[in-house]
C-alpha cells in the first residue's frame, strides 16, 4: 500500500473499504499500532495533545478476524483478563452488563472454544468496548451474525459513535458501508 | 590505478610477504613438533577475524535497533558471512595442529570449545535469518539474536580459559602478561595479524557492496 | 510498580488457567523427560555406571534430560499465542514488559514444576547420593531460573519466524550450552560435597542468568512489537 492518508474525528463512523487484498485490514492493523507501517506514521490527538503510544491500549477498542480470544476461558474470564491486564479495576457488574449489551449470557460456564462463529463475534465486540475506548476499530464486524444481529450491530455501533468515539470500520458489506459518514475507497 | 587498487596491491605483496616469512624467515619455535608452530601465523589470526566479525555483527545490530537503517542490517548480515567462513577456518587449522601436536584432531578444551561455540552461533543466526521471510522483521529479530548471543560469549571465551587448564600453548600472552615468543616469529605474527585484518576488510566491504546491490535488485523485480 | 505486578500475575495467571485446562506444554515436557529418564535408567541404572565416574556423568545426563523436556515445551508458551492468533489482543491490551514478566513466570513454575517431579525420580531410579543436597538444590533453582529466561526470549523470537519446531532448539543450544557447561560443573560439586567448586559454578550461573535477563528484558519488545 503506498500514498494513504487521512483523518477521522470523534463522533464520526469512518469506512473503509476496497476489493479483497486492498489491504483494509492491514490498514487497522496499522492504526492499531499492531504492525509498523514501513514507511509513514499514525498519531492520535485528544484535548491535550498527542496520545502516546503507551496510552494507546487504554484508548483504542478493536475487533477483527485477526484477533481472537481465548478458547480455554469463558466469556467472563476473557473480559476479566482483558481488563486486568489493561490495569483496570475488575468490576464483576461491569462486566456481566457488558456481555448482556452484546447479548450473550455471563453465566454460562462453556469456553470460548465452544462458542458458534456469532457468539465469538459478539464477544469480540465486548472486549473491544470494555475499557470505554475513544477509538473503536472494528474489521468485518457484522461477518459472522445472523440479520437480526447484523441490525442489533448497526444499532450498536452508531451508539458508539453518537457517545462521541471515533470509529472505523473495513468491511465490504452493502449495509455496514451506510454507516459511515465518512468513506474511503482503497484501490485493489 | 585508483587509490582502492594500490591498497589492494599493497595487501597483496603485505601478505604474500607474510607467507614467505612466516615460513622461511622466522624461527620454528622450541618445545613444538617439528614445524608445526608455523601454523600460530595463520591459526591465531583467523580466529582473531572470527571474533572481530562477531563484535562487528554485534555493533552493526545494535545499530540496526536504533536506527533501522537497512544498510546496517547489510553490515551484520555480511561480517557474520564473513565471520562465520573465519570460524570454520580457525576450527580446521586448530584441529590440524593438534593432530600433529597430540595426536587427535579434537579434545574439547576450552579455547576450541569456545570456537565452537561461535561457530554454532553464527549457524543459529543464519537459521533465524532464513525462517523469516519478511526483510524487516528478519533484521530485527537478527539482530536481537546476535546480542543475545554477544552477551553469553565473554562468558565462554574469557571465564572459562582463565580458570580452567587448557590444551593451548600460551605462546603469546602468559598469565603474567610477558610475551615470550622469539622476536622473528613475534614480528611475522603481528604483521599476519595485521595482514589477516586486512583482507577481512576487504572482504567484509566486498560483501557488504554485493549484498547492498542484490538488495537492490530484489526490490526492481517486486 | 504495583500495577504492573497485578497485570504480570493476569498474564501469569490466564497462561497457568489455559495451560491447567488443556495441559498441552506440560505434558511434552513430562513425557519427554519420563520418557528419557525411563531409558536412561533402564539402560544404566543404579549399577551401570562406575563409583569414581557417577557425579559426573550422573549431573551430566540430569541437565541433558532438563534440557531436553524444556526443548519439547516451553517455546509453547509464545507459540500457541501466535497460532491461535490471541498474541494481537496481547500486543493491543498488554505492555510488553508485561507479556516477558508473565510468560517469563510461567516458563519458570512449569520448568519447577517438572524438576520437582523428575529429579527426586532420578535420584531413586538411578541411586544418586548427593553429599551436600543444600547446594545441590540451589544449584537446581538456580538453574531452572537462568533456563527459564534463556528459552523464554528465544521463544518469543521464534514465535515470530516460519518453520518453528527446529528452530526453537537451533536458537537455544548455542545460549543454553555454556549455561549447561556450569550447571553440570556446579551438580557434579554438589553430589562430591566439593562446596568451593559449587559456589564457582553459581556464581558463573547467576552472573549469565542476570546478563541474559537484563538483555532479555531490553530485547524483548522490540520482538515482541516487531
Amino acid at each position: 500500500m503506498r500514498g494513504i492518508a487521512g483523518q477521522a474525528r470523534p463522533g464520526s463512523i469512518l469506512v473503509l473499504t476496497g476489493p479483497n487484498g486492498s489491504g483494509k485490514s492491514t490498514l487497522l492493523q496499522i492504526l492499531a499500532g499492531l504492525i509498523r507501517p514501513t514507511r509513514g506514521e499514525v498519531r492520535y490527538l485528544d484535548g491535550d495533545g498527542e496520545v502516546p503510544r503507551e496510552e494507546w491500549r487504554h484508548r483504542i477498542g478493536m475487533a477483527a478476524p485477526a484477533l481472537a480470544l481465548y478458547e480455554e476461558l469463558t466469556a467472563m474470564e476473557n473480559l476479566e483478563f482483558c481488563a486486568r491486564v489493561r490495569g483496570l479495576e475488575v468490576d464483576g457488574d461491569r462486566l456481566r452488563n457488558g456481555l448482556v449489551a452484546v447479548g450473550l449470557d455471563p453465566d454460562r460456564p462453556t469456553v470460548v472454544g465452544g462458542f458458534s462463529t456469532g457468539m465469538q463475534q459478539r464477544l469480540k465486540l465486548a472486549q473491544a468496548v470494555l475499557h470505554d475506548p475513544d477509538v473503536l476499530l472494528l474489521d468485518e464486524p457484522g461477518a459472522n451474525l445472523d440479520p437480526d444481529g447484523q441490525d442489533w450491530l448497526a444499532e450498536f455501533v452508531r451508539g458508539m459513535a453518537e457517545e462521541g468515539r471515533t470509529v472505523v470500520v473495513a468491511t465490504n458489506d452493502r449495509d455496514e458501508m451506510t454507516w459511515g459518514t465518512d468513506r474511503v475507497a482503497l484501490p485493489g | 590505478m585508483t587509490r582502492r587498487d594500490i591498497l589492494l596491491g599493497a595487501l597483496f605483496l603485505w601478505m604474500a610477504a607474510v607467507i614467505w616469512a612466516a615460513f622461511l624467515w622466522a624461527p620454528a619455535a622450541a618445545g613444538f613438533l617439528g614445524q608445526s608452530s608455523r601454523i600460530v601465523f595463520f591459526h591465531v589470526p583467523t580466529a582473531w577475524v572470527a571474533t572481530l566479525s562477531f563484535l562487528v555483527s554485534f555493533i552493526a545490530s545494535v545499530q540496526y535497533l536504533r536506527t533501522r537503517d537497512p544498510r546496517w542490517d547489510v553490515r551484520a548480515h555480511a561480517s557474520a558471512s564473513l565471520g562465520i567462513v573465519f570460524t570454520i577456518l580457525a576450527t580446521v587449522t586448530g584441529s590440524i595442529f593438534a593432530r600433529i601436536m597430540w595426536g587427535s584432531y579434537w579434545n574439547w578444551d576450552p579455547r576450541e570449545t569456545s570456537i565452537t561455540f561461535l561457530l554454532l552461533i553464527y549457524a543459529a543466526y543464519f537459521a533465524l535469518r532464513g525462517a523469516v521471510p519478511d526483510p524487516e522483521r528478519k533484521a530485527a529479530l537478527a539482530a536481537v539474536y546476535a546480542i543475545l548471543a554477544f552477551v553469553t560469549v565473554p562468558f565462554l571465551v574469557f571465564v572459562v580459559p582463565r580458570i580452567y587448564w587448557s590444551l593451548h600453548p600460551d605462546t603469546i600472552i602468559n598469565t603474567k602478561g610477558r610475551i615470550t615468543m622469539d622476536s622473528r616469529m613475534f614480528r611475522v605474527f603481528m604483521a599476519s595479524l595485521a595482514g589477516f585484518t586486512g583482507l577481512a576488510a576487504w572482504l567484509y566491504d566486498l560483501e557488504c557492496r554485493i549484498e547492498a546491490l542484490r538488495r537492490k535488485a530484489e526490490e526492481e523485480i517486486l | 510498580m504495583w500495577r504492573f505486578l497485578g497485570e504480570t500475575m493476569a498474564v501469569f495467571a490466564k497462561d497457568m488457567r489455559c495451560e491447567f485446562r488443556t495441559r498441552v506444554a506440560f505434558n511434552s515436557l513430562a513425557l519427554f523427560a519420563v520418557t528419557t529418564l525411563a531409558a536412561v535408567s533402564y539402560t544404566i541404572g543404579p549399577y551401570g555406571i562406575a563409583e569414581a565416574d557417577r557425579p559426573y556423568l550422573l549431573g551430566a545426563l540430569l541437565w541433558i534430560v532438563v534440557f531436553f523436556a524444556a526443548m519439547a515445551g516451553l517455546d509453547r508458551s509464545f507459540v500457541k499465542e501466535e497460532e491461535t492468533h490471541t498474541a494481537p489482543l496481547l500486543r493491543l491490551a498488554a505492555r510488553p514488559l508485561v507479556v516477558w514478566g508473565g510468560k517469563l513466570l510461567f516458563n519458570t513454575v512449569t520448568l519447577a514444576l517438572l524438576m520437582a517431579i523428575l529429579v527426586p525420580l532420578y535420584v531413586v531410579l538411578m541411586g544418586l547420593s548427593v553429599r551436600t543436597p543444600g547446594w545441590f538444590i540451589l544449584v537446581l533453582a538456580a538453574g531452572c531460573l537462568a533456563l527459564a529466561v534463556t528459552t523464554t526470549i528465544v521463544a518469543a523470537i521464534v514465535a515470530r519466524a516460519m518453520s518453528r519446531g527446529a528452530l526453537f532448539a537451533v536458537l537455544s543450544v548455542p545460549l543454553l550450552l555454556p549455561l549447561l557447561v556450569f550447571l553440570i560443573q556446579g551438580t557434579r560439586a554438589a553430589i562430591e560435597g566439593r562446596v568451593p567448586d559449587v559456589l564457582a559454578a553459581l556464581r558463573a550461573v547467576v552472573s549469565l542468568g542476570g546478563v541474559m535477563t537484563v538483555a532479555s528484558a531490553f530485547l524483548f519488545p522490540v520482538v515482541w512489537h516487531d
